[in-house]
């Protein structure tokens, strides 16, 4: 075990893997940094501190920094999955997924079923989403819910270093299109990762804190704030399930069920706006599966329907806080 | 400083206004675990149980047994520890019926109490926002609308919040503080859903012992429920449903708080038997043994109305009629449902009275009025060849006759020659503090010959 | 450069299987048994094949949805793409792509792509991974004079030049951009290969109506490409017989525009008089190569009608390989 932080564990993957596996490619803008300059390549370590020192190791054919061409990036990304390779390319912000996700939707997620299940692409997206350092409406938005809704495509939220070490190995690892979504302000979190390999399977939710009262279901970063509220609400006496999804493509339906049959209560935690969230997805579907367990209806702490603002407080505003899913737990307790 | 939290008289259903505390199940000051019963409480339809959310204490009990309250009325107040009587009393001092969500500390003031149902309201203006079923049913109920928060666009009104604003609130969840710790947190190379490693944890399974049969090969629930039934040692624990649970107690009870003497007699059947084939035969309907037997009982309680009675406290109840409980065996359970005035029926009266009893018993549906309030029950388990036995009195009745199965016997005949005689045993229970031994002997001696002089038992034409 | 004999009736062969087979489309679809939309490469046949005569099954192309021409080019199953345009589950795709997606990965050829310029930046993909593999292979993007105003073709592009990725940019100048003319739609209209040469790389140019001009001037771009000097980009002028899609009704031509073009401009009619004059071939051989290619695809569309039709478990088939 070691204790490190998730942009670490992250760039430990992508190096063990790609010294493992010489198809592995991988394509961003600034991944490198400095090309071109006169302070030369790695000038800056790589824009997000996760790909620092790969060009060194794996040159410029197997790392290579890109212009900034979001549709051409990924573009390339399809064409070389289809082509043999297993290729990792970088947004470097999760928001520009407008600008190419033409190549995300109409391709990659639909190569295989429209070649008649006679290709493979094996591309891992990495996006950099999520609010807190506000960087305003278009470099914090978490984009996940529209792509979790693609058939086609697994769509992954690792909220610990340990999760990403085993999420990110295997999403690079699965044949099928991946976007992993890596917080931006969860890259300095620190967590003990085991050494060694190992992989998460996909659809397999977390346990994050066992209680009976009530079910917390969320991912990403607001696993961190559900955990505080959970702990907070612990010493009141009030215990809550929190569960992790890790994964919302596929989603563990079986975890978030048996946990609310157990508790009859849920509050999601989603830190995108309520329309066609995560959060109201998964809350359909408990209301639809789980209905006759619940004592109350599911309760949905999320952003509110707004872009994400610019300014410390209104940022901080718009972000879920443990205060309010305590406050939706309560809520939730006191349904008559 | 104990967290205290107010017990209310609950709200089951829209019609209840108000119930009766029949029992307080715990003693003031007297800690319980988690599921414990705390009172039974009783309304028009049903005594309900209820039982403790969290391991507390009742710090205080308001309400008396025995009484009626309104819904949503302090019945007593429940404290994670012990409190002192001025942390009680100062609780009491602001608690507002149908103000009870929350703990103490939470500062509730700026709530507006539920609104009570009045007689009549002002009609809702046509405009107000709000949804026209919640419209519907706050007329109905005489409910005022501005005082209802709007969960809707603009603070508009549904169905929904008219509804929790009808009803109290429920006692609040919490108390002392728990532990929310998952100790099998750490990643493994098991693929197990939470919930499997929990259970596994839990009792102690090797998940490498496991195959996992869900999605995606996933170790589930059953998986890790199939491997906790152990081949060889140790039983198999089956923890009491609620039908068991209230027979272990009440039958607990009667055996440790009722003074049981037991009387035993023998009735002879020859007769009883041939009579029944006939009517059987003649009528085209058929009656069981068993049916004869309570109607002879009834008969034979007419007689000797003071062991028709039931015993309530220091008060004895006495029947003008036998409704007698018949015991019935189910797959639920022993269930008592009871033939009312089986003085007034014939065996076949009687026998259709207890096979629609019967039927309703098994399939469940047998209704709080259909058992309560027997005068005496009769308990027959002569079908399984049980000679004869000693049967519990289910309080408050006063005895119960145990009857067994028919034996051929050798016995003495009048004129002095021996022959084989069918013979049923019968053995009364009864309770010393209201039937005396002769008393029980009174009535036995007119059961049995009754029920050796078999025509009897039909009404007289 | 001369040819063999073998590769000349090779290269008629393969257009002359293009020809067959879009033009029994073309009445098989009036019939009304086929779904969807066809777009057919009628007049375009020098092209796919002077480009990829050239190619091995590891070299890849990326198509447009005016694939079926690039598809035969490259060597795809006549008959499995024939099944899957009548959208069979026997076809090459099973049925769920049809003819805009046709694809068969073991051959090179990456897909035909339903949205104009998608298949630029996969081109460059397919590239990169060539040159990680070092053994001189590319990858062809086919576009059109439609898709060279796409974004993703000039990021393409810029990518090719900057990454040095092996990948040649083909642009069809079919002289109609849907029912657009690029004189209207097209900046630089009389020019598009000169957009590659903006952003640094060679740029040839070849009548794209003629075999024999389309396949030299292919021949003298891959070797600069495979030799390691980065894309490369070629514009073809070249003409459609038919409408952007099957059922346009064309008005956008002009008075006996198709007439003049199938005489003057149809390039089985060019190939057969060249390889005579210049005594390569003779008619009957070629003629020869045109019954066997009318027997061909009249099989291909009877197999197709007698092919299983899919059942509706299968659509939920090949959305992942594990999910």
């Amino acid at each position: 075990m070691a204790q490190m932080m998730m942009r670490e564990a992250i760039l430990e993957t992508i190096r063990a893997e790609m010294r493992r596996d010489p198809t592995i490619m991988m394509l961003g803008e600034d991944i490198v940094g400095g090309m071109g300059t006169a302070g030369g390549p790695e000038a800056i370590g790589g824009i997000w501190s996760t790909s620092t020192g790969l060009y060194e190791e794996f040159g410029p054919n197997r790392i290579i920094d890109t212009p900034i061409s979001e549709s051409a990036i990924i573009g390339s990304a399809a064409g070389a999955a289809l082509a043999g390779k297993r290729p990792i390319a970088e947004l470097m912000f999760a928001d520009f997924v407008g600008v190419c996700m033409d190549q995300i939707w109409n391709q990659i997620a639909k190569f295989r079923y429209m070649f008649g299940g006679k290709s493979k692409c094996p591309v891992t997206i990495r996006l950099v989403y999520g609010a807190g350092f506000n960087a305003a409406p278009q470099h914090s938005q978490a984009v996940y819910a529209m792509l979790t809704s693609m058939p086609g495509l697994k769509v992954v939220l690792p909220s610990t270093p340990a999760d990403a070490k085993g999420l990110l190995t295997q999403a690079i690892r699965d044949d099928d299109p991946v976007l992993f979504f890596e917080h931006k302000a969860l890259y300095g979190m620190k967590g003990e990762v085991p050494e060694g390999d190992y992989q998460i399977p996909f659809g397999h939710a977390r346990q994050v804190r066992s209680g009976e009262h009530v079910t917390i279901v969320t991912c990403g970063m607001m696993v961190g704030v559900a955990e505080r509220a959970a702990d907070q609400l612990a010493q009141e006496g009030i215990g809550c399930d929190v569960i992790d999804m890790r994964t919302t493509s596929p989603l563990d339906e079986e975890a978030i069920l048996d946990s609310v049959e157990m508790t009859g209560r849920v509050v999601l935690v989603d830190e995108s706006p309520p329309r066609c969230s995560v959060a109201s997805d998964v809350a359909a579907m408990i209301a639809n599966r789980a209905f006759a367990a619940l004592k109350a209806p599911p309760q949905m702490v999320t952003a509110p329907h707004s872009p994400v603002p610019f300014a410390r407080e209104l940022e901080s505003a718009y972000i879920p806080s443990a205060p309010k899913v305590i406050d939706a737990v309560r809520h939730v307790l006191a349904y008559r | 400083m104990a967290a205290l939290k107010p017990f209310a008289m609950p709200k089951w259903g829209i019609e209840m206004t108000e119930g009766t505390v029949a029992e307080w199940m715990v003693q003031q000051g007297t800690p319980y675990e988690k599921g414990a019963l705390l009172a039974l409480i009783e309304t028009d339809k049903i005594t309900n149980e209820v039982e403790a959310e969290a391991p507390g204490m009742l710090a205080r009990i308001v309400a008396s047994a025995g009484e009626t309250y309104p819904v949503g009325t302090l019945l007593a107040i429940i404290s994670d520890g012990p409190a002192t009587d001025a942390e009680v009393d100062a609780f009491l001092a602001t608690f507002k019926p149908a103000d009870a969500l929350g703990s103490a500390g939470r500062g509730s003031t700026d709530r507006a109490p539920a609104p009570q149902p009045a007689a009549a309201s002002p009609a809702i203006p046509a405009d107000f926002a709000i949804s026209p079923a919640a419209r519907q049913l706050a007329e109905a109920r005489g409910i005022d609308v501005s005082t209802v928060p709007g969960s809707g666009r603009n603070g508009r009104i549904s169905l929904q919040d008219v509804e929790q604003a009808v009803r109290p609130p429920k006692p609040a969840i919490g108390g002392a503080p728990v532990s929310v710790e998952v100790p099998f947190a750490a990643i493994d190379h098991f693929y197990a859903s939470p919930l499997a490693k929990r259970l596994a944890h839990q009792n102690g399974v090797d998940l490498a012992t496991v195959t996992g049969t869900g999605p995606r090969g996933r170790i589930c629930k059953a998986d890790v429920l199939s491997r906790m039934v152990p081949a060889a040692a140790g039983p198999r624990v089956q923890p009491m449903d609620k039908v068991r649970k209230v027979i272990a107690r009440r039958l607990t009870e009667a055996k440790q708080t009722i003074p049981h003497f037991y009387l035993r007699s023998e009735a002879r059947v020859d007769a009883l038997i041939e009579l029944r084939r006939q009517a059987n035969l003649f009528l085209g309907d058929k009656a069981s043994i068993n049916d004869f037997i309570v109607r002879a009982t009834a008969l034979a309680l007419i007689e000797v109305p003071d062991c028709n009675v039931q015993v309530h406290g220091d008060a004895i109840h006495y029947f003008p009629t036998a409704d007698i409980s018949v015991a019935m065996a189910t797959d639920r359970g022993l269930v008592t449902p009871i033939v009312r005035s089986a003085e007034c029926l014939s065996p076949h009266e009687i026998a259709r009275t207890t096979k629609a009893l019967l039927a309703r018993a098994k399939a469940g549906r047998l209704g709080y009025e259909e058992m309560d309030g027997g005068s005496f029950t009769v308990s027959n388990l002569g079908m399984f060849d049980v000679d004869d036995f000693d049967a519990i009195i289910n309080p408050p009745q006063g005895a119960i006759l145990a009857v067994g199965a028919a034996r051929r016997v050798w016995g003495e005949q009048a004129d002095g020659s021996g022959a084989f005689e069918s013979r049923i045993a019968l053995t009364l229970s009864c309770d010393h503090r209201a039937i005396d031994g002769a008393t029980g002997a009174r009535f036995l001696a007119a059961l049995k010959a009754l029920l050796e002089a078999p025509e009897r038992l039909f009404p007289q034409t | 450069m001369q040819l063999s004999r073998d590769q000349l009736v090779q290269a008629y062969r393969r257009m002359a299987t293009i020809r067959a087979f879009e033009e029994r489309l073309h009445e098989e679809i009036a019939k009304g048994e086929i779904a969807g939309f066809t777009h057919l490469y009628c007049g375009q046949e020098a092209v796919a094949v002077g480009v990829c005569e050239h190619l091995a099954d590891d070299d890849f192309i990326v198509s447009t949805h005016r694939g079926h021409g690039h598809c035969l080019a490259k060597g795809v199953d006549v008959k499995g793409m024939m099944k899957e345009i009548y959208g069979r589950s026997t076809g090459l795709c099973k049925g769920k792509g049809g003819s805009m997606h046709i694809a068969d990965v073991d051959k090179g050829m990456l897909g035909a792509n339903g949205i104009v310029g998608a298949g630029a930046p996969q081109a460059v993909g397919a590239a990169l991974a060539a040159k990680m593999d070092g053994k001189g292979k590319v990858a062809i993007a086919f576009s059109g004079d439609g898709a060279c105003n796409q974004g993703t073709t000039f990021e393409a592009m810029n990518m090719a030049v900057v990454t040095k990725a092996p990948c040649v940019f083909v642009f069809e100048n079919n002289h109609y951009s849907e029912h657009t003319g690029p004189d209207y739609a097209t900046a630089t209209a009389s020019d598009i290969a000169g957009r590659a040469e903006a952003f640094g790389m060679k740029a040839w140019r070849a009548n794209g109506c003629d075999f024999f001009d389309s396949y030299e001037a292919m021949r003298e771009l891959l070797e600069h490409v495979r030799g390691g000097n980065g894309p490369a980009a070629i514009e073809f002028d070249t003409e459609r017989f038919y409408g952007h899609f099957e059922g346009d009704p064309q008005r956008y031509r002009g008075d006996g525009e198709i007439d003049r073009l199938r005489a003057e401009r149809d390039c089985l009619i060019a190939f057969r008089r060249k390889v005579s004059e210049a005594k390569l071939l003779e008619a009957a051989d070629l003629d020869a190569v045109d019954a066997e290619t009318a027997s061909l695809i009249e099989e291909a569309v009877q197999e197709a009608r007698a092919a299983p039709l899919p059942t509706p478990e299968m659509v939920l088939e090949d959305v992942y390989i594990s999910y």
